[in-house]
């Protein structure tokens, strides 16, 4: 049995059809073909499949495909526009905040949504709205460093 | 994961006859931290999944004249932003606060972590020692009650809870959660201890197959004055009334002195006038 779900990604009106026991993050890769989220644990630890949903991020693993209908999503790949990047992934660019990139995009999905709602967060902010994004190498010092220079820069 | 059937009731009467129709064989789903998780490791492999979310008369939190409401679609982020939360209880925001991470808080419901029945449920704590009371379509069940053992309650196949009932008090206390990390992290030991006038309540969490209220150690405690002597009695009778095992987070050993810390711990700041971290 598949389920119709509508829904819209970065800004776009998706119709599909879906099995229930699909996650939104296979949903996203591999119905979409939108393989910039990525699966990490699985379990809604790491946040390697952070997406904002309805405003807000969650875990793209630990929603079912069904649940998806109606939702407002954006990826990843809904950040830069027009082939610019936004201020938050130049940052990232600029301090090196990367190294295999795995962790990057939910990093980036976690700190957009961070400074939707807070412009201007102390860095004690930063540390805890990052703190469900792991990263294996390149340490957070600079991840944090990045966010914050984001900030900075807002309407400024 | 095993494929099921997906259902998004609108109405508790449309939720109610698809339970009775299932029976055990399907799960109800709020925000999946701890659902999703249990489908994809075939923990459970439940014939329909019952999406309460789209259920019109179920609400998030509600303040008022006599009770706290935490309705059944209340997520962890709305219980520990909540203002009259915050103002009331805020050893409660704090627990829910501690909750996974900030997605997951966006997800996770409270009634979900209460249901989900595990021992180390962090808003397990704060609820029982608020003398909470779950609330089902047919009736009012004491949260000591309700969760029977890991990952047991007294919900019947054909019942769903609607939300939890906290009758206004006036309390002072803390919550504490020792984990390995501060964030994300499982409760190696977590509890609660309230002052309510000159009666206490204490609450642990993972050292018992449900969270427990220490009720020798609180008799020992009500009506007297908190000196320190009165203390250290309460922290030795803690550790003899809770039950721990040893397991992947830590050794029996180490969670009967986190008890006895907590409990040490937690009513000095209460002697000396201060209850927040």
């Amino acid at each position: 049995m598949k389920y119709q779900i509508r829904f819209t990604l970065n800004g776009e009106e998706q119709e599909l059809y879906v099995p229930a026991n699909y996650t939104m993050l296979r949903v996203l890769r591999d119905e979409l073909n939108f393989m910039g989220t990525k699966e990490g644990c699985g379990a809604g630890e790491c946040g390697a499949c952070t997406v904002i949903a309805d405003g807000r991020p969650v875990n793209a693993c630990i929603v079912l495909a069904p649940e998806m209908d109606g939702m407002s999503i954006e990826t990843v790949e809904g950040l830069a526009k027009d082939g610019r990047l936004t201020p938050l992934q130049e940052a990232f660019v600029s301090h090196a905040a990367l190294q295999c990139g795995f962790c990057t995009p939910g990093f980036l999905m976690s700190a957009t949504a961070l400074l939707r709602e807070n412009p201007h967060p102390a860095r004690e902010e930063i540390i805890r709205a990052i703190s469900g994004n792991l990263c294996r190498c390149t340490g957070y010092v600079r991840i944090i460093e990045a966010i914050e220079d984001a900030a900075r820069d807002n309407g400024q | 994961m095993k494929n099921f059937l997906y259902h998004k009731p609108t109405t508790l009467s449309e939720a109610l006859s698809l339970r009775a129709r299932y029976g055990q064989s399907a799960v109800l789903l709020a925000g999946g931290s701890d659902v999703v998780i249990q489908l994809r490791e075939h923990l459970i492999a439940p014939e329909a999944v019952i999406d309460i979310k789209g259920i019109a008369e179920l609400t998030g939190v509600v303040w008022d004249e006599h009770n706290l409401w935490i309705g059944a679609k209340t997520t962890m982020r709305e219980l520990a932003e909540h203002p009259e939360v915050l103002r009331a209880y805020p050893f409660l925001a704090d627990a829910a606060s501690r909750v996974g991470s900030k997605q997951l808080r966006n997800r996770a419901t409270c009634v979900g972590n209460i249901v989900n029945a595990s021992p180390l449920c962090d808003t397990g704590t704060p609820l029982y020692a608020l003398d909470a009371v779950v609330v089902t379509n047919a009736r009012e069940i004491p949260i000591c009650e309700f969760i029977t053992f890991v990952r047991r309650t007294s919900l019947a196949a054909d019942e769903i809870v609607t939300g939890i009932r906290v009758p206004h008090q006036n309390c002072k206390g803390e919550f504490t959660k020792i984990s390995r990390r501060s964030e994300v992290d499982l409760s190696t030991v977590c509890a609660t201890v309230l002052q309510a006038g000159d009666s206490y309540r204490l609450s642990f969490g993972a050292v018992a197959p449900t969270p427990l209220r220490l009720r020798e150690t609180e008799a020992l405690l009500n009506g007297k004055p908190l000196t320190a002597a009165r203390i250290e009695q309460a922290a030795i009778s803690a550790r003899a009334e809770v039950k721990p095992i040893s397991d992947i987070r830590a050794s029996l050993e180490y969670r009967l002195d986190m008890v006895e810390l907590i409990t040490r711990r937690s009513l000095t700041n209460l002697m000396n006038g201060g209850s927040e971290a």
